[in-house]
């Protein structure tokens, strides 16, 4: 059994305990006999042209679970939705990777897909902003544009005979600077319209990709003819009104406010409680963690303490219900 | 239906590591009691109304082992700690604590309290093991008191005197054995009993007051540690002792780290070791070694019956126990043996002896408790000091004894009665004795094993006759030729003349297997006894009567189940081929050895079985030379016969074993069929394959032999069995019984043969040195040798008639079997020699006899002579008892004569004397052969 | 030596054909894509997977089917007598490869071209039938990890001594030196992946001990499908809509 490991006192415990079979009594009418192991069979009724989709195997002419999951029925499509499972790209997903290599034309890029994706030179936007095509030089230059290590936003293009292909053609994506990346389950983040958010109370980005890596950095302007200047600028200008009260010797190209630092780690710390509880990752239950937070004055490193796991199971159990019964 | 789990640390070898065990605590074990309404009580061993359920603690059920097996005692729970405890303290209490447990006559239910999950009891810090196990055997009888709740007694039985307060102040009900027996009011049991070593000092002291028997005799034994220390430092020996058979103050130990024997003379330096004891020795400064000798007769006042009779066939050499004493040119060579003395005892060998006490005069105040000396019939054993209450009815019996301790202080061991045998000199009661001492199972077969046989009257059935693995051999000339009387004949010859002038020999042997059959509780039963045992007067089965007389017999005229080995030979017995095969025969003439000697002499008879005879026995002599010439020695036993009155069993007449060709001719035969099956078996089975070897004697071993025949002016070669076959074959005076005599002494040096599984040894030491056969098995007398039975198995296995059994994939398993084939073969031996002796004890009770003897060993004060008509041999002293060195008689070891001297008189080895025969008691019941010159 | 006394209790109190109380637990190491802890009695292993992943060396790289590896260790102080061990040595090695062989028979290796899976099994505490503990931590791990199989592998170890087959040997059992049978089965394809014995044994005795080892390995069985299955049901529930 999966086991949180946390030290919990007694109370905690039964808090935890309670708040947690809570969501169990709230889902489990919803699909209580979905949940599948490996080798069960799945009850299928065997009309024609029934369809075994991912997750699915025959064996003695029935349907037989390959993963842990949930069985899902669409229309005559049968597949078994695997949990923790690694991420598996579809097009248009944007997604967080990092860079791990730069080769002749391409960056190879980490994305918590069974294998390293690709990103073409050709498939990005140049710094420059204008369209044509790739030169030599271009190519020399690739590292400064992404370096390895580099953690990047882009979108899936799709499957190519060498692999999965990237593409970042809009300034929204590129390199991410300032700000931390969290890895989390790739089952806990859904696809959904949005997944660029900028939370204006915090004056922070977050970044939720679809292959679970989720960026939390400070705010950047996003104006299509961006040009590293105006990056730059822009970041000094928004260092500028608090420049009287930071002291001289932080102040530099790089500077960022000490309390949008401070709200960068509380929201990564928020997805951190909020991943190991294995509760859904949207920017709503982030940022309500995250004022939650605030609002009980928990300190940023106290957020990871076993309290805080409590009162974010009981809050969610809380959400939950109320949205059910709306 | 598992609970968990307990931790227990434990420490081992020079390193201390921590081991965890893990430790279930269970809900389904249960209490035994057939009155119990919780408990499952189909396993139920207690009786249904038990009045008082005893429970014994570790100590009792240690010491007091031979009263827990008096019937008397019942309605016992054995704990498991109990068991557990008993079995790391002393393995063989454990085999008798178990052998209880599992008897369905007795009421005895072991209790697994270690792991029920009420009567589980953790260490507490600061308690000892023993004080823990103490609390979990309280635990355990309160559990069973308030378990069964008063629908029965729960008695606590122990002697510690601590655990007995505490579990009174826990509400058990507790007593002594010894308050507990006498509530019996059974005097009988009150002998059982052990009486405790610290109370025996305190007797000690109270009854002898005279200030020499209360020193201290013995020095102290070593602790273990210093012995181990002592070991590894090379200080110390360690070997097992045994005891001289002729002169119990001297013993040897064999040591490995030494690579020869420490000779460890009197008491003294024993030390209160028992004769099987495993002993730490420590050698004696060189100066000592020869302090003392071993040359004299061995006569002490306990001198008894030194009745020695030479063992049996030539297959069967014997068996030499301890180094023969020294005999010539010992003065010499002794000093050179390292002696020592023992400084602990590593592992006892108690078990009970047999034996009957010392006469003594009845007590002033009888009645009470006396205390006794108790003389075991094996020599090797000192007395036993026992106490009882019923000294007069013990006194002219034989009783069993056990030992219980031997301090310091005493001369003696103590231990206690445990059972009486019957009247002394009653020739069933020495029979009897005859039999415990060689552990030998005389019970009736059990039910079990009697489920097993075939349903009687058995008959050959038309599936055994259909069964295509099974030849039918009815229509052939088979016969049997064995002693007369002999009802379990397990073989039958046949020999056919084939056209082409060669001849058809089969040998027929009882299928045994085709009864017996592997992993059955006959088979287990016949595996335990290994092999039947003939005394003088009856015979001791190993498969039951049915069996051996009837169904596996093979008796004339009747049809019967055979595993045949048939070759083809040629007029000069070349062996051109061999074959085997299950078969049915039916032996049209079961002839004894005189009716088939008859036939051949008889030169009238031209009948086709006497023809059959003649044609074998001039195969079987042209086999028999050539196994000679190959070196196969022809040695001689003094075998002896006795003619047994049939109404009272009394022996009537004695004699030597007669052997004649028509022995020669079978032996010749089944010697044969051994060998073809043994390069059989092991073709297919080089690793589990049953042989039998006879390993090469080595000089030393020859050495007394060698000796003899020199100072007789013979010159023997020993450097190989064909040149000792050849040099005996020479060694012939004008003296018609010199010859023999040699052979028998020959037959004496060599070791006995025994069984091995091939997987145990490599090829070269498969050799069987008495008959000059690389290989040899036995395979012709299954119905009365288990040895047969699994070589059946093994043919038939290498034939690919049946499978081989799983306990061939097993070598240890197999190594063990062959270790107690050799144990009980030997026992056998030993027990129909000691029958005869006693037989022989018999017969000259009412014949006193002058007779012919040869001296065979020269001692200082007297010789050892062997009577040639009766096969006895016994000591003629020279000098009066006591008189230990003679002084007038001085040994020429040279020459191996004794002189007297004045040199009026000699005795030299070999030479013929005249001797009386007498039965004499010395003391009262104490009968023995008395030889004398005349 | 006496492995089951007359009453039919072992060393430890089992009986002939109990097993150990077993145990598992998922997700206990957070970096792996799959985890699992498997207890056995005192045996205790952990296991992670990695993976599907790039595959590292490129030259092993397997066009058709992903590349599983595995690794065996023993930790230091998993026995009583803490000593140091080198890596690799013949024994871990081939325990290696035997778990290897043995999830690769259960693994859709197809579904995963050009992808590699490490598996690495670590026996935290060592009281006998460690190869069939990793097995089964192995086996869990790999659910855990979301990687689609045909079956789980299950494995339980019997062996035979005083004439009784028993189930799930522990250390003192195993080191009698009696016949060992370690058997891997896929319960549901009724498939035998993995059999080893270390000794003779008769054809009808050896049919006795691999049938209560099959018995052994169904109950592990139906108790780790227990396991993923309740682990499942939670991920799903505390995920949420």
């Amino acid at each position: 059994m999966r086991e949180l490991q946390l030290s919990l006192n007694q109370t905690q415990k039964v808090r935890l305990q309670r708040a947690l079979e809570k969501l169990e009594s709230l889902s489990s009418k919803a699909n209580s006999n979905a949940s599948v192991t490996v080798a069960d069979s799945i009850p299928v009724n065997y009309e024609d042209g029934l369809l075994k989709g991912h997750g699915t195997s025959e064996f003695n002419g029935e349907v037989v679970a390959t993963v842990c999951g949930i069985v899902e029925r669409v229309n005559k499509l049968v597949y078994v939705r695997a949990l923790r499972a690694r991420y598996k790209p579809e097009v248009g997903d944007i997604i967080v990777g990092r860079v791990i290599e730069v080769a002749p034309k391409r960056w190879r890029v980490e994305i918590n897909y069974s294998h390293d994706a690709v990103l073409m030179l050709s498939s990005m936007n140049l710094p420059d902003g204008i369209q044509r095509r790739r030169t030599a030089l271009d190519e020399l230059n690739m590292r400064s544009i992404f370096e390895e290590n580099d953690v990047i936003c882009a979108e899936v293009r799709g499957f190519q005979h060498d692999g999965l292909h990237l593409q970042a053609r809009s300034q929204k994506y590129g390199k991410l600077g300032r700000g931390q990346l969290l890895t989390v389950p790739p089952y806990l983040v859904k696809r959904r319209k949005q997944h660029f958010h900028h939370l204006e109370n915090y004056g922070i980005d977050l970044i939720i990709g679809c292959n679970g890596f989720i960026w939390v950095g400070e705010h950047v302007q996003v104006t299509d003819d961006m040009v590293v200047d105006q990056v730059n600028k822009s970041e000094q200008d928004d260092a500028k009104p608090d420049e009287n009260s930071i002291s001289p010797e932080d102040q530099g190209k790089n500077y960022t406010r000490q309390e949008t630092r401070e709200n960068i780690c509380r929201a990564a710390n928020a997805i951190r409680v909020l991943s190991t509880l294995g509760f859904n990752i949207t920017v709503e239950v982030i940022t309500e963690t995250v004022d939650l937070s605030t609002s009980i004055n928990v300190a940023i490193h106290e957020m990871l303490g076993s309290e805080f796991y409590v009162l974010v199971a009981e809050k969610e159990s809380v959400r939950r219900s109320m949205t059910k019964k709306k | 239906m598992l609970q968990n789990k307990s931790f227990v640390k434990r420490t081992r070898g020079g390193k201390i590591t921590k081991v965890v065990r893990e430790h279930y605590l269970r809900h389904d074990i249960y209490c035994g009691a057939p009155i119990c309404k919780v408990c499952d009580t189909s396993q139920a061993r207690l009786s249904p109304t038990p009045s008082t359920i005893l429970i014994f603690d570790t100590n009792v059920v240690l010491n007091q082992i031979d009263l827990l097996e008096n019937p008397a005692i019942d309605d016992v729970v054995v704990l498991s700690i109990v068991l557990e405890e008993v079995k790391n303290r002393n393995l063989s209490v454990y085999n008798r604590v178990r052998a209880l447990c599992s008897n369905s006559l007795r009421k005895f239910f072991v209790f697994s309290n270690e792991h029920h999950k009420d009567t589980y009891v953790t260490e507490m810090s600061g308690e000892s093991k023993n004080d823990r196990n103490d609390r979990a055997i309280r635990v355990a009888a309160q559990w069973y008191q308030s378990h069964l709740a008063g629908s029965a007694r729960i008695l606590l039985i122990t002697n510690d005197k601590e655990n007995k307060r505490k579990a009174i102040e826990e509400g058990i009900s507790a007593e002594t054995v010894e308050s507990y027996v006498r509530s019996l009011s059974r005097p009988d049991l009150l002998d059982l009993l052990v009486q405790p070593a610290s109370e025996d000092v305190n007797m000690e002291e109270v009854e002898d007051l005279r200030p020499s028997k209360r020193k201290i005799i013995y020095t102290e034994h070593k602790p273990m540690s210093e012995i181990t220390s002592g070991l590894h430092r090379g200080i110390y020996h360690q070997g097992k002792l045994r005891v001289n058979r002729y002169n119990p103050f001297e013993a040897y130990v064999g040591s490995e780290s030494i690579g020869d024997e420490i000779i460890i003379y009197g008491r003294t330096n024993m030390n209160r070791a028992f004769d099987g004891d495993i002993v730490a020795v420590e050698l004696l400064p060189q100066d000592q070694w020869h302090e003392e000798k071993s040359l004299a007769l061995a006569d002490e006042e306990d001198e008894e019956e030194d009745v020695h009779l030479v063992p049996g066939s030539a297959d069967d050499a014997p068996w030499t126990t301890a180094q023969p004493p020294g005999s010539a040119g010992v003065t010499e060579s002794i000093s050179s043996r390292p002696s020592g003395r023992v400084v602990g005892i590593i592992k006892r060998n108690w078990h009970s002896y047999c034996g009957s006490l010392e006469p003594m005069a009845m007590p002033a105040g009888s009645g009470g408790v006396a205390h006794a000396l108790f003389a075991s019939k094996d020599r090797r054993i000192p007395k036993i000091r026992i106490h009882t209450r019923q000294l007069e009815n013990l006194l002219d019996k034989r009783i069993v004894v056990a030992v219980d301790s031997w301090d310091r202080l005493s001369r003696y061991p103590s231990g206690h009665y445990v059972r009486t045998i019957g009247q002394i000199g009653d020739r069933d009661t020495e029979t009897e004795v005859v039999l415990i001492e060689n552990d030998i199972n005389t019970r009736p077969f059990s039910s079990q094993v009697l489920a097993c046989l075939p349903p009687l009257p058995w008959s050959v059935s038309s599936e055994d006759l259909a069964n295509s693995i099974r030849q039918d051999l009815r229509q052939l000339r088979v016969f049997s030729v064995d002693p007369p009387g002999c009802k379990d004949i397990d073989d039958a010859l046949q020999c056919t003349s084939l056209p082409n002038g060669n001849y058809e020999v089969g040998v027929h042997i009882a299928d045994v297997t085709n009864f017996v059959h592997s992993d059955t509780p006959l088979d287990d039963e016949a595996s335990q006894r290994g092999t039947s045992v003939y005394l003088v007067e009856r015979r001791i089965d190993m498969l039951p009567k049915p069996l051996t007389e009837d169904v596996c017999s093979l008796r004339a005229d009747v049809e019967r189940l055979a595993f045949s080995v048939i070759w083809e030979m040629t007029p000069e017995a070349e062996i051109i081929s061999t074959r085997y095969t299950k078969s049915v025969i039916k032996s049209c003439a079961a002839l004894s050895y005189i009716e088939a000697q008859a036939r051949m002499d008889d030169s009238r008879l031209m009948d086709p079985l006497t023809t059959d005879l003649r044609n074998m026995n001039a195969l079987a002599k042209i086999m028999r030379e050539r196994r000679i010439q190959r070196g196969a020695l022809t040695l001689a036993s003094a075998e002896v016969k006795f003619q047994i009155d049939t109404e009272t069993h009394d022996p009537l007449d004695i004699g030597m074993y007669q052997i004649r060709e028509a022995n020669q001719m079978v032996e010749e035969f089944m010697l044969a069929a051994n060998v073809s099956v043994a390069e059989k078996i092991l073709k297919h089975f080089p690793l589990c394959s049953l042989l039998r070897r006879h390993p090469t004697p080595t000089r030393e071993m020859l050495e007394p032999l060698l000796r003899t025949a020199a100072a007789v002016g013979l010159n023997l070669d020993v450097s190989s069995s064909k040149a000792l076959a050849d040099s005996l074959d020479s060694a012939v005076a004008d003296d018609p019984y010199f010859n023999k005599l040699i052979r028998i002494l020959a037959t004496r040096c060599m070791t006995q043969a025994v069984y091995f599984s091939s997987g145990d040894l490599s090829p070269p030491e498969y050799l069987h040195y008495g008959l000059a056969a690389p290989l040899y098995t036995h395979f012709t007398s299954p119905i009365r040798r288990y040895a047969d039975v699994i070589v059946h198995r093994l043919l038939a296995a290498s034939l690919g008639i049946q499978k081989l059994p799983a306990i061939f994939q097993d070598g240890t398993r197999l190594t063990s079997i062959a270790d107690n084939l050799n144990y009980r073969h030997r026992n056998a031996q030993m027990a129909s020699r000691a029958s005869v002796e006693l037989h022989t004890l018999i017969f000259f009770r009412k014949r006193p006899t002058d007779t012919e003897a040869r001296i065979v060993r020269i001692r200082s004060n007297g010789f050892f002579v062997f009577v040639p008509k009766y096969g006895i041999e016994g000591p003629v002293y020279l000098t009066p008892r006591g008189d230990k060195e003679g002084g007038e008689w001085f040994v020429d070891e040279q020459q191996q004569k004794i002189r007297k001297m004045d040199g009026s008189m000699s005795y030299s080895v070999l030479q013929t004397v005249f001797i009386h025969l007498e039965i004499v008691e010395p003391q009262p019941n104490r009968p023995k052969l008395q030889l004398t010159l005349v | 030596m006496e492995y089951v006394s007359p009453e039919g209790l072992r060393l430890d109190g089992r009986r002939p054909m109990e097993m150990r109380q077993i145990r598992a637990e998922i997700g206990v190491v957070a970096k792996a894509a799959g985890s699992a802890l498997f207890e056995m009695g005192n045996t205790k292993v952990i296991a992670a997977v990695y993976g599907p992943r790039e595959v590292q060396n490129r030259s092993q790289q397997l066009n058709d089917s992903a590349l599983v590896r595995c690794e065996y260790t023993m930790a230091n102080f998993s026995t009583g007598d803490r000593m140091r061990k080198p890596k690799g040595d013949r024994r871990s090695t081939e325990i290696s490869l035997v778990i290897r062989q043995t999830m690769e028979a259960c693994i859709m290796t197809h579904l995963m071209p050009r992808s590699q899976i490490d598996i690495f099994v670590q026996v935290l505490q060592a009281d006998g039938g460690t190869r069939s503990a990793c097995i089964n931590a192995a086996s869990l791990a790999l659910a855990d990890a979301g990687i689609p199989m045909r079956d789980l592998v299950t494995s339980c170890s019997a062996g035979y001594l005083n004439s009784t087959p028993l189930l799930d040997l522990n250390y003192i059992e195993d080191s009698a030196g009696g016949a060992d049978v370690t058997l891997g089965i896929l319960p549901k394809l009724d498939k035998v992946t993995l059999l080893q014995m270390d000794a003779k044994l008769s054809v009808e005795t050896f049919e006795n001990v691999m049938q209560l080892a099959i018995e052994g390995c169904k109950a592990v069985a139906t108790y780790i499908r227990e396991v993923l299955l309740e682990n499942t049901k939670q991920l799903e529930y505390r995920r949420g809509i």
